[in-house]
């Protein structure tokens, strides 16, 4: 008997050497290794967004997206990550007194969208600033929208951050956002709704790079090292995929064979 | 101690959980009784989640109609309308053991909700048609490219495509079927890489953004 299930195997061996390459360079960082990663124009592009509201005296509209639950393993995840990304918006924007309403359409979510707005507050020494009321919480998908759209035109945010994993709705707060002239800065790991984000918004943070912000952004070593990690995992699945074109011309199927264990 | 109960014992729970998962999927054909019972858990957590979203909701909106603030008659209207479903589906629960048997609280999901909902869905046909006017713009080679794809994909799911040229529905399925497929699924496994390292990064109890630990600031 197989001691791991049949057709999980290179799974299993694929997801331990990638986490024992991200463990390595965030061993390495920790211990001092100089780590440069990329700069992602999104996230360089927060300050801006920020300004803009303050010269305004306009608010920021903020959203993690929407999912089912933080169960959901497609939503989920991308939800978590967006709620580390509005930390540090959060921050820039108490810096600015630039007020952010945070759209949470998600009941688990709102515990931890509060605890890290709670937190961000505190972190800037301004705990009394903090209103329960900067977190509008909707049931559904449509009152979720409707009540953007809403917000939308009864308040003109100056910027707009639709970070997270979105269905549908992207494209239609995108476009409501381009209506009242808003900043926007997207972000989504769902394939799907990426092309309605880049067009609609001025930045995009696109798949990994939404997971990879919150590493950026702390510039943590441990953090960077599994991004450096990351990338060159990247490198080796492209020479992977090289290989199988190549072997696939030929009609040799031992790789997929191999990948199919 | 309250600092080790609110984080270590946190990052503790959250990677035994996670190696429970991980045993559950690699190692075992179907569901063991824990991996079973993690995931009970999981959706008792979730459902007392949705109770605590919905008490949060009616403070929130009771503040708003106590004070009487902008549009307080909306929140007025949803307080009553949340009272109004709950109710009905409670007395049908306890009359029938099903809460969707109640005429009164099928009627409520069937029609209004339903109604609204797709009306908000068929919406969106006109929202992607306005944000494809915009990026259909051939301000450089890359938008024009983009533009003239666009413009063969249209033909082809368009009868008029097939008249104009007979060969159009086979370029555009081409560009529907290989064109974009490569660069969706680069997106995905990228994607999986990313969420790969932000686990890994959450295991270790580095990713401590969703704890309330945030970052920046400087």
């Amino acid at each position: 008997m197989a001691v791991i299930v049949a057709g999980r195997l290179m799974a299993f061996v694929l997801m331990v050497v990638a986490f024992a390459l991200f463990y390595l360079f965030m061993y390495l960082g920790k211990g001092g290794m100089k780590i440069k990663v990329r700069t992602l124009p999104a996230m360089a592009a927060i300050p801006e967004a920020v300004g803009r509201a303050a010269e305004m005296g306009k608010p920021i509209y903020y959203t993690p997206g929407i999912a089912g639950n933080l169960n959901d393993p497609t939503q989920g995840p991308q939800v978590l990550a967006s709620i580390s990304i509005m930390g540090y918006i959060l921050r820039e924007c108490i810096k600015s007194g630039v007020r952010l309403d945070a759209f949470v359409p998600i009941q688990d979510a709102l515990p931890l969208v509060e605890e890290t707005m709670r937190m961000a507050f505190l972190a800037e020494g301004k705990p009394d600033e903090f209103d329960l009321d900067m977190i509008h919480f909707q049931s559904e998908q449509s009152p979720y929208l409707s009540a953007t759209l809403g917000y939308f035109q009864r308040q003109r945010p100056a910027s707009n951050i639709l970070i997270g994993g979105f269905y549908y709705e992207s494209v239609i707060m995108g476009e409501a956002g381009n209506a009242i002239g808003a900043f926007q800065i997207g972000g989504t790991a769902n394939t799907h709704q990426m092309p309605f984000m880049v067009a609609t918004c001025d930045y995009m943070l696109l798949s990994e790079e939404l997971y990879a912000a919150g590493a950026t952004i702390s510039e943590d070593p441990h953090m960077l090292g599994s991004i450096k990690g990351e990338d060159i995992i990247k490198f080796a699945f492209l020479a992977l995929i090289a290989v199988g074109f190549l072997l696939g011309l030929g009609r040799i199927t031992s790789l997929i064979d191999i990948l199919r264990m | 101690m309250s600092s080790i109960f609110q984080r270590q014992v946190v990052y503790l729970v959250t990677a035994i959980i996670v190696a429970i998962m991980f045993i559950d999927f690699f190692f075992f054909e179907t569901s063991t009784w824990i991996g079973e019972q993690v995931q009970t858990w999981g959706m008792v957590i979730y459902n007392i989640a949705m109770g605590l979203g919905a008490i949060r909701m009616m403070m929130s909106h009771g503040k708003v109609i106590q004070r009487r603030s902008t549009n307080w008659q909306y929140s007025g209207m949803l307080v009553g309308l949340f009272a109004l479903t709950l109710i009905t589906g409670l007395v049908g629960y306890a009359s029938t053991g099903d809460p969707q048997s109640n005429s009164l609280y099928d009627w409520i999901f069937s029609n209004p909700y339903v109604s609204l909902d797709a009306t908000f869905y068929a919406m969106t046909g006109f929202y992607i048609f306005s944000a494809a006017y915009r990026a259909f713009r051939a301000r450089n080679i890359d938008a024009a490219l983009l533009l003239m794809a666009g413009c063969i994909v249209l033909l082809t799911n368009a009868p008029i495509g097939e008249v104009i040229w007979n060969q159009i529905p086979i370029v555009g399925r081409w560009f529907l079927d290989y064109g974009q497929v490569p660069a969706m699924r680069t997106f995905m496994m990228v994607g999986a890489f990313g969420l790969l390292a932000y686990g890994l990064r959450a295991l270790l109890g580095r990713e401590k953004g969703y704890y309330g630990e945030v970052a920046g600031g400087k």
